[in-house]
C-alpha cells in the first residue's frame, strides 16, 4: 500500500486546512455495486423480453380483448371455455400425434443414419450428411410448393409413382383427414431426421474405439456392439435429443401450417396453430394467450419429466 | 462555485451525453406531430400486398388530369406485405405509437377482423359522407360495412364469369351458350367419362379455398352467407343444393377436385387440356390463364356464368380488396382526397382498369364508351364488357361478419367432406352450422 502511494505523487492529498469532503452513497457502495451494473444488462433484456411477455400473457389469458382498446377481465372464463372447445382437444390430440411419431420414428431414424454415416470408408460421406442436413435450411415456401407438388391428389409425383409402380394412386394424401396427418408426417420426418443425425454422429464420434475393439475381441457382431457399446455410450445425447425434440414438437407449426393449413378441416391442426389461430385471424388475444399458457405448462411439465426420466444434466457414471 | 473534481465531471458530461443520444430515441417513439395536413406536399403512407394498387397509385399521382388539381401533392411510402400481416400490423402499430398507415389495402376476408371490438370505427374513416353523393351508383360496399357504415372502397368488382376453350367446345360439341348448369353438367359428365376433361373446379386444399368454392356457387344461387345485420344465413335450402351440385359435379368428373384454382395441380389441368372451362373471378383471366398457359392465347373466351335451373343470379363474386382512410393522421384528409379520385372519379376507375386490370366499381363505367370497345388480346379479342356489363348488374350481394373466419374454418372440413362422399350435403352444412355456433358464442 505504501508503495503504491508512492508511485502516485501527483494525486492531491486533503491538508488539514481542506476537511476531507462527505462520502456520497455512490462512493459508498460503488465497489459493492460494481459487479451488480456489469451483469445487468442480461437480467434486464431478460426481463423485458422473457418476463414482462410472459407476465403480460398471463394477464391478457385471463381478459378478453380485441387487440384495440382496454382488455376486459373475465378471470379465467377463457381456460373454462378452451376446456370445452372441440377445436382445442383436437388440436391437442393431433399435437400428441405428432410428438408421439417423432419420438418413435424420427429420432430412432436419426439414430441409425447417424450409426451408417459413422461407418469407417463410407465412400461420399459428406455428400451423404449434406443431403440428410438440407431440409433444415431450405426456405419453407420451397417446401410448401415442392411438397404440394409430390402429395396433390390428380397430378401428385406420389401418386403418379403409386399408379405406375402398382397401378393405383389415388390416395387423396392432403383431402383425407387420415392421410393428411400421414403426409404431415412424413414432412416432419423428411425435415427433421438429418438434422438430429448430426447430433447423433457427434455423440458417435466421441465413443471410444477401444470399446467396440474390446466387444470385437469378446466376440459381439455388429448388433450387439451397437446394443451394448453404441446406445450406452449415447445416452446422454440420446436424452438431450429426446428433450429437446419433445419440446419443440408439442410445439409444432411450420410442418402443418405450409402442407394443410391444418386441414381438411381440422384435421392436421396443432396446439401452436390453434394458438395463431385464435389470436392473429379470429382477434381473440385474450382466448389464444390462455391456450399459450396451457401449452406452456404443459411443455414446461413434460420437459421436466423427461429431462428427470433421462436423467439429462445428470453424472450417470 | 461548487468544487467540482475531474471524476464528477467525467461523470456529469456522461449523463449529459447520455440524455442528448436518448432525447431523440425517445422523441421518436413518442407520438408524432398531429396536426392534420390541409394542403401542400404530403407524404402518403401506402400499405398493400399487391404491387397493381402501388403501379395505380404511383399512376395516379403522376396524372395532372387527376390529381393537378388538389390542394396536396402526394408523395407515396409504400409498404408491400402479406395481407393477413398488414391487419396484425396496423392494430399492433395503433397499440403502440399511432404509426399506422394513412391508406390501407385489406383484402375481402381479412376485412372481417376489424368488423368486431369496434376497431373499425376505432380507426377508419367512417366513408357514409363520401359515398352518400354516389346513391346506388357504387357497386359492392355490403362487405365492408360495419352496423350500416362503409370504411372500405373496393378495388376491384371481383366479377366472376365463365372461361372456357372454345376449341375443346367445339370439337366435343358443347353448346358456348348452355343456359344452365344443369344442362353443362350433362356434357361435363360426357366429357369426363369419353376424354377426361372437366368443365370446372371445386377447391379441395384449404379451409378458405374450400370454403371460397362454395361461397361462388352459394351466393351465384342466390343465397346469403351472413344477412345485412351479419346473422349466419347459411341455413338454407340453396347451400345444401350448391353443395349437391358440385357433390354430383365431382363425382361424375364434371368438376375436378383441385387444391386451388392458381396451384400447380391446376396449371397442370390447364396446360394438358382437362381442364377446359373454370368459373372464376376476372382477375383469373391474367394470374391464372396467361400466367399458366400464355401458349393457349386465342383459345380461350369468357361468358357469363350459367344460371342454376332454381334460379338465381347471371353472375358471382369471390374475393376484393377494399381501400381504407385511418382516421385522425396528419395525412388523413389528403389519403382521403386520393382514394376518392382514384376510386370515385371517372378517370380515377379508367386509370385503374389500364394500369391493374381493375373492374370499375362504378355502375356507369360498364357503359363507358372507352370501356366498351376493349378488347382482349388473349381472349381473341373478345369485347370483354360484353360479358361484364350485365354481369355486373346481377351481381350478388355479400355480407361479412366478424365471425366470418370462424365460419371459413368450420365450413371447409364438412364441405370437403361432403365433396370426397365422407357425409351427406345436407349433414355437412348442419355440422358447420352447429360448430359455428358452438365457437362463435364466445
Amino acid at each position: 500500500m505504501t508503495n503504491q502511494t508512492a508511485h502516485r505523487p501527483s494525486v492531491p492529498r486533503p491538508t488539514a486546512e481542506e476537511p476531507e469532503k462527505p462520502a456520497t452513497w455512490w462512493s459508498r457502495n460503488q465497489l459493492r455495486l460494481a459487479p451488480y451494473a456489469f451483469i445487468s444488462p442480461f437480467f434486464l433484456l431478460y426481463g423485458l423480453f422473457f418476463l414482462v411477455p410472459i407476465l403480460v400473457g398471463l394477464y391478457l389469458s385471463g381478459t378478453e380483448w380485441a387487440g384495440l382498446g382496454t382488455p376486459q377481465w373475465v378471470g379465467l372464463r377463457n381456460y373454462q371455455d378452451l376446456l370445452g372447445d372441440r377445436s382445442f382437444w383436437i388440436s391437442v390430440g393431433n399435437t400428441a400425434v405428432y410428438v408421439l411419431f417423432t419420438m418413435c420414428v424420427v429420432v430412432p431414424a436419426a439414430l441409425l443414419i447417424a450409426q451408417a454415416l459413422n461407418a469407417r470408408g463410407l465412400r461420399g460421406r459428406d455428400m451423404f450428411r449434406l443431403a440428410y442436413f438440407m431440409p433444415v435450411v431450405i426456405s419453407p415456401i420451397v417446401i410448401t410448393l415442392v411438397f404440394g407438388l409430390f402429395f396433390e391428389r390428380e397430378f401428385g409425383i406420389v401418386n403418379g409413382l403409386l399408379r405406375a409402380v402398382f397401378g393405383f394412386g389415388g390416395i387423396d394424401w392432403l383431402g383425407d383427414p387420415l392421410w393428411a396427418k400421414v403426409s404431415v408426417t412424413v414432412l416432419v420426418l423428411w425435415r427433421w431426421t438429418g438434422y438430429l443425425t448430426i447430433f447423433f454422429l457427434a455423440g458417435l464420434q466421441n465413443v471410444p474405439r477401444e470399446l467396440y475393439e474390446a466387444a470385437a475381441i469378446d466376440g459381439a457382431g455388429p448388433v450387439r456392439r451397437f446394443v451394448d457399446v453404441t446406445l450406452p455410450s449415447l445416452r446422454p445425447v440420446t436424452a438431450f435429443i429426446a428433450v429437446t425434440v419433445l419440446v419443440n414438437t408439442a410445439q409444432i407449426f411450420d410442418e402443418p401450417f405450409l402442407l394443410t393449413q391444418g386441414g381438411p378441416g381440422e384435421s392436421t391442426l396443432s396446439v401452436a396453430m390453434f394458438i395463431y389461430r385464435a389470436g392473429f385471424q379470429r382477434q381473440q388475444l385474450g382466448y389464444a394467450a390462455a391456450a399459450g399458457v396451457l401449452l406452456f405448462v404443459v411443455v414446461f411439465a413434460l420437459g421436466l419429466l423427461a429431462n428427470r426420466a433421462l436423467g439429462v444434466g445428470r453424472d450417470n457414471r | 462555485m461548487p468544487d467540482l473534481d475531474r471524476r464528477a465531471l467525467l461523470r456529469g458530461m456522461g449523463v449529459a451525453g447520455l440524455g442528448l443520444l436518448g432525447a431523440p430515441l425517445l422523441a421518436s417513439c413518442g407520438a408524432a406531430d398531429r396536426t392534420p395536413l390541409t394542403a401542400g406536399p404530403v407524404g402518403i403512407r401506402l400499405w398493400t400486398h399487391d404491387p397493381g394498387y402501388v403501379t395505380t397509385f404511383e399512376t395516379a399521382i403522376g396524372e395532372p388530369g387527376l390529381v393537378g388539381d388538389s390542394e396536396f401533392e402526394f408523395r407515396l411510402d409504400v409498404t408491400n406485405a402479406a395481407p393477413p400481416d398488414i391487419i396484425t400490423r396496423m392494430i399492433t402499430q395503433a397499440i403502440a405509437d399511432g404509426n399506422t398507415p394513412d391508406l390501407v389495402g385489406l383484402v375481402i376476408d381479412q376485412f372481417a377482423r376489424v368488423m368486431g371490438s369496434s376497431i373499425a370505427e376505432n380507426l377508419f374513416v367512417d366513408l357514409t359522407d363520401v359515398v352518400a353523393p354516389l346513391g346506388d351508383e357504387l357497386l359492392k360496399l355490403a362487405p365492408y360495412t360495419v352496423d350500416g357504415s362503409p370504411y372500405s372502397l373496393d378495388a376491384d368488382n371481383s366479377i366472376t364469369v365463365f372461361y372456357f376453350r372454345q376449341d375443346l367446345f367445339a370439337d366435343h360439341g358443347v353448346p358456348e351458350d348452355a343456359a344452365t348448369w344443369e344442362e353443362l353438367a350433362e356434357h361435363g359428365e360426357r366429357l369426363s367419362r369419353d376424354h377426361e376433361i372437366s368443365l370446372g373446379v371445386v377447391s379441395t386444399g384449404d379451409n378458405l379455398a374450400v370454403a371460397n368454392s362454395f361461397f361462388q356457387f352459394f351466393l351465384q344461387r342466390g343465397g346469403q352467407v351472413f344477412d345485412a345485420a351479419g346473422e349466419l344465413a347459411l341455413d338454407s335450402a340453396e347451400a345444401v343444393e350448391v353443395l349437391e351440385f358440385m357433390t354430383e359435379g365431382v363425382r361424375s368428373g364434371f368438376l375436378l377436385g383441385l387444391p386451388d384454382p392458381y396451384s400447380s395441380a391446376a396449371a397442370a389441368a390447364l396446360k394438358s387440356g382437362r381442364l377446359a372451362a373454370i368459373a372464376m373471378p376476372n382477375w383469373y383471366n391474367a394470374y391464372g390463364l396467361q400466367a399458366n398457359v400464355p401458349d393457349q392465347q386465342g383459345r380461350w373466351r369468357m361468358r357469363t356464368l350459367p344460371r342454376f335451373d332454381a334460379g338465381g343470379h347471371l353472375a358471382s363474386t369471390l374475393g376484393g380488396t377494399g381501400f381504407t382512410v385511418l382516421k385522425d393522421k396528419p395525412g388523413t384528409a389528403a389519403a382521403l382526397d386520393l382514394l376518392s379520385r382514384v376510386f370515385l372519379t371517372r378517370e380515377g376507375q379508367l386509370l385503374r382498369y389500364r394500369s391493374g386490370g381493375f373492374l370499375p366499381t362504378l355502375r356507369s363505367l360498364y357503359r363507358d364508351p372507352e370501356l366498351v370497345e376493349v378488347r382482349d388480346e388473349y381472349l381473341g379479342g373478345q369485347r370483354v364488357f360484353d360479358v361484364y356489363a350485365p354481369a355486373a348488374e346481377d351481381l350478388p350481394l355479400f355480407h361479412q361478419a366478424p365471425a366470418m373466419q370462424i365460419l371459413t374454418d368450420v365450413l371447409g372440413g364438412p364441405v370437403l367432406d361432403a365433396v370426397r362422399g365422407r357425409t351427406s350435403p345436407a349433414a355437412a352444412i348442419e355440422a358447420a352450422i352447429v360448430a359455428y355456433r358452438e365457437q362463435v358464442k364466445r
